[in-house]
């Protein structure tokens, strides 16, 4: 499946201008940065664990030179059905990102609104943050939302698969 | 940016961490390297060899955490380190932080944490969706899900669906939850007194097929039927509604006593497939089918969540709780059938006799009944289907004995509420017409679909006279209509116990005879050939009912009176005598043993032929 050209109702802005070493403004709005730094910006923060712990993202394959494949993990919170388990995601980040937002997928099986429960894929049309993308977005973003969903009442109660099944594909 | 120089792995596009460096010693040695090691609580760093394997790391974890090694879970950008793996595999390098996960019996400590993202959503702990969860999940034990789920189970049966069975469960539903319908129901006068005559509850639990098929197999249930003290103290209980909920309550606080007892869960569950399954199927069979059998099977994804609401009124799934029939859809024949379902009794026969008493009430309260009754009578076909049942002849049969219910049923009965006059008209005939239905000409005339068909033909053709040669029957008035076959069939009309009598009331103006005329008020009170009615089969009856009531008399009387003549002539009984009908019954209960043919008979009749219950009816009637 094409990562990263899902629901992409961004207007697009003024394209990425080549090569330009663009200072490091990533979250202020109107500045485009390469997706590439940007990316590696993301990874550092993987690495380093930015956040609370809660979640963690880093490159799938560390060869992959064009930092498209990611994978994230959500630790379920506490106090919901999803506690003490560990859910794995994959995420590929398109040649868009970061103007489009990235597909996400989850590996582990879990059972909640907005991912489908028969391959993991998460409904972009569904997630917030994900039908509202904007540039300032990451992949830890989207980790995050995804968790803070797992505490919503309609999700949090929510009978889950038992601990372990990864979806097939 | 080349801080670390190492020669480790291809050129990959990271920078330096900004972290403390370690010492850049010689490649040969491993190198010690800084890690951040971050649970949701709290960060420890910790200095490792750089090749070490995971496993080794986690030992150098366990110690400061105080935790079993399998119980910690590494996760270094979003994958998560196998013990074989080695840290440098996953390119953890000096100043990298890798999150960890304690799992432990209770809570992980590296769980206990607040969603500290940009969100920020405020972590609305309740505590009641999980306790919640776990009853949910335990699909295992139907007593235990038992009230919630067959609630639950019958919401989610009847939310999208337009068929009238699982309408009906619908309704179902909204009644049990109401508790102050169900007191409304319960003080209904008709409901208590019905309830107070143990034989016709008695009638209705056998009358039920699948009921006796199930006394068959335990032979308990009919000792607890027969045992007329144990029927009457069901019956107060019954009655009132406050008493019921106490036992209903003490019931599901024993049932959950035993299950707690070793083995006791098996012993319920025994109790439960045996004895209520089957009940359960037979009177919900028309229902939408049983709704435990739902709760068994699927994974009540979210629809278990029904609390403590109903749960003390119902500990056990109500079989008897009424259908309304409020759902004009077109499957009327599982009104037919209803009826049937409202008979039987278990360990819990107060519950059952309640939902008896509910059936009955429930009828008359609900308003939409009156358009069933309408669809009712456009299919005389169903009207022949709900006549045939036994449980009505057998209903039939103590109003005849009882005049007084059948006056106070009558009284009830919808059609005539609107109608005082009509009731006035009804009273006096009451005791005759009740004679009438007791005839079984009377009751198999009407379980004849073509003799209801006949009634038809006549009711049309009367209107078409009525309208076409006015001046031939003047005076006829609808109430007069009413009268006839409202006498005839009027005070069944309310009975039931069992629903589908009611129909009958509306199908007064089809009476046969009828002066059906539509017009004017007053006029000969329902007397003119308001005997006559069932049955222009009747030839015996009828003429006999015509002289009963006074009535103007005239050419009108007189008139009545030829046309059912007329009509007895023309139509000859078309129906084999019951006796010959149930010729090989008889001679089946003569070979058991049955040697009095007229009582046998007489069973037979009442029970329409069923064997065991006419078996049943003669062993009760015999002097023990």
């Amino acid at each position: 499946m094409p990562g990263g050209v899902q629901v992409s109702c961004l207007k697009s802005h003024s394209k990425v201008s080549g090569g330009g070493f663009k200072p490091r403004k990533l979250h202020s709005r109107g500045v485009k940065v390469p997706r590439n730094f940007r990316l590696l910006e993301e990874l550092e923060e993987g690495q380093k664990g930015v956040g609370d712990g809660t979640v963690s993202w880093g490159l799938e394959d560390d060869e992959d030179m064009t930092l498209t494949r990611w994978t994230g993990m959500i630790i379920g919170p506490p106090r919901t059905i999803y506690e003490n388990r560990i859910y794995s995601l994959k995420i590929e980040c398109g040649p868009k990102y970061p103007e489009a937002p990235p597909f996400v997928r989850f590996v582990t099986k879990i059972n909640m609104n907005g991912v489908n429960s028969s391959n993991g894929v998460v409904d972009p049309r569904a997630i917030s943050v994900l039908a509202k993308w904007q540039n300032s977005y990451s992949i830890k973003v989207v980790l995050q939302e995804l968790r803070r969903l797992m505490m919503s009442k309609e999700n949090m109660k929510l009978p889950q698969p038992p601990e372990g099944q990864c979806y097939s594909n | 940016m080349a801080e670390n120089g190492e020669s480790s792995g291809p050129p990959r596009p990271s920078r330096g961490p900004a972290a403390a460096q370690g010492p850049a010693s010689a490649q040969a040695e491993p190198k010690i390297i800084k890690v951040t090691v971050k649970t949701p609580k709290e960060k420890e760093e910790f200095a490792v060899p750089e090749n070490s394997s995971v496993q080794q790391f986690k030992e150098a974890i366990s110690k400061r955490f105080k935790s079993q090694t399998d119980q910690l879970v590494l996760i270094f950008a979003g994958k998560i380190l196998k013990d074989q793996d080695t840290l440098i595999q996953h390119g953890i390098h000096d100043g990298l932080t890798v999150h960890l996960v304690i799992k432990s019996q209770n809570r992980p400590q590296g769980q206990s944490t607040q969603p500290g993202n940009a969100a920020g959503t405020n972590t609305t702990t309740a505590s009641t969706p999980r306790s919640n969860s776990t009853p949910i999940s335990t699909n295992s034990n139907p007593f235990g899900l038992g009230s919630l789920g067959g609630l639950a189970g019958l919401s989610s049966l009847g939310l999208s669906s337009t068929n009238f069975s699982e309408l009906q469960n619908q309704m179902q539903q909204q009644l049990l939850s109401s508790p102050e319908m169900m007191i409304q129901i319960m003080e209904n006068p008709f409901v208590q007194s019905m309830l107070s005559n143990p034989d016709l509850m008695r009638q209705l639990i056998m009358a039920n097929p699948q009921m006796q098929q199930l006394i068959q197999r335990n032979p308990e249930i009919s000792h607890l039927l027969n045992n007329p003290d144990i029927m009457r103290q069901t019956l107060e209980i019954a009655r009132n509604p406050a008493m019921m909920q106490e036992m209903m309550r003490n019931q599901d606080l024993a049932l959950s006593n035993l299950e707690s007892i070793p083995g006791g869960y098996n012993a319920l569950r025994r109790m439960y497939t045996d004895i209520q399954e089957p009940m359960l199927n037979a009177a919900q069979e028309q229902f939408g089918g049983n709704p435990f059998a739902s709760t068994g099977s699927s994974s009540s994804s979210g629809e278990g969540t029904q609390p403590s609401r109903t749960e003390n009124r119902d500990p056990l799934p109500n079989p008897w709780a009424p259908p309304p029939a409020t759902q004009s859809s077109t499957t009327t024949g599982t009104t037919t059938s209803s009826g049937s379902g409202s008979g039987s009794s278990s360990s819990s026969a107060t519950g059952n006799t309640m939902a008896a008493a509910n059936y009955v009430a429930s009828i008359f309260s609900t308003p939409g009944m009156q358009s069933l009754l309408q669809q009712i009578t456009e299919n005389p076909q169903l009207i022949q289907n709900m006549l045939s049942a036994p449980y009505m002849r057998s209903m039939m049969q103590s109003l005849s004995q009882n005049p007084d219910l059948a006056a106070q049923m009558m009284l009830n009965s919808p059609v005539f509420t609107a109608n005082p006059q009509l009731q006035e008209q009804m009273r006096p005939q009451l005791p005759a017409f009740l004679q009438q239905m007791q005839n079984p000409d009377t009751l198999s005339a009407m379980s004849n679909p073509r003799a209801m068909q006949a009634l038809m033909q006549i009711q049309q053709g009367l209107q078409t006279l009525a309208t076409e040669a006015p001046g031939l029957i003047p005076s006829f008035t609808p109430g007069v209509g009413v009268g006839v076959l409202g006498t005839a069939i009027g005070p069944v009309g309310p009975v039931t116990p069992i629903g589908p009598i009611g129909p009958i009331v509306p199908f007064t103006p089809i009476g046969p005879i009828g002066p059906i005329g539509p017009t004017g008020p007053a006029g000969p009170p329902g007397s003119t050939g308001s005997g006559g009615t069932p049955g222009p089969t009747m030839s015996s009856s009828a003429p006999s009912e015509t002289t009963s009531p006074t009535s103007e008399s005239g050419p009108n009387q007189q008139f009545i009176q030829q046309m059912v003549q007329a009509l007895a002539g023309a139509n000859p009984p078309q129906l084999p005598n019951p006796e010959v009908r149930f010729q090989q019954q008889l001679e089946q209960l003569n070979a058991m043993g049955f040697l009095n043919r007229e009582a046998n008979l007489q069973a037979l009749i009442a029970t329409g032929g069923d064997i065991n219950a006419a078996i049943e009816r003669l062993l009760g009637s015999q002097p023990s």
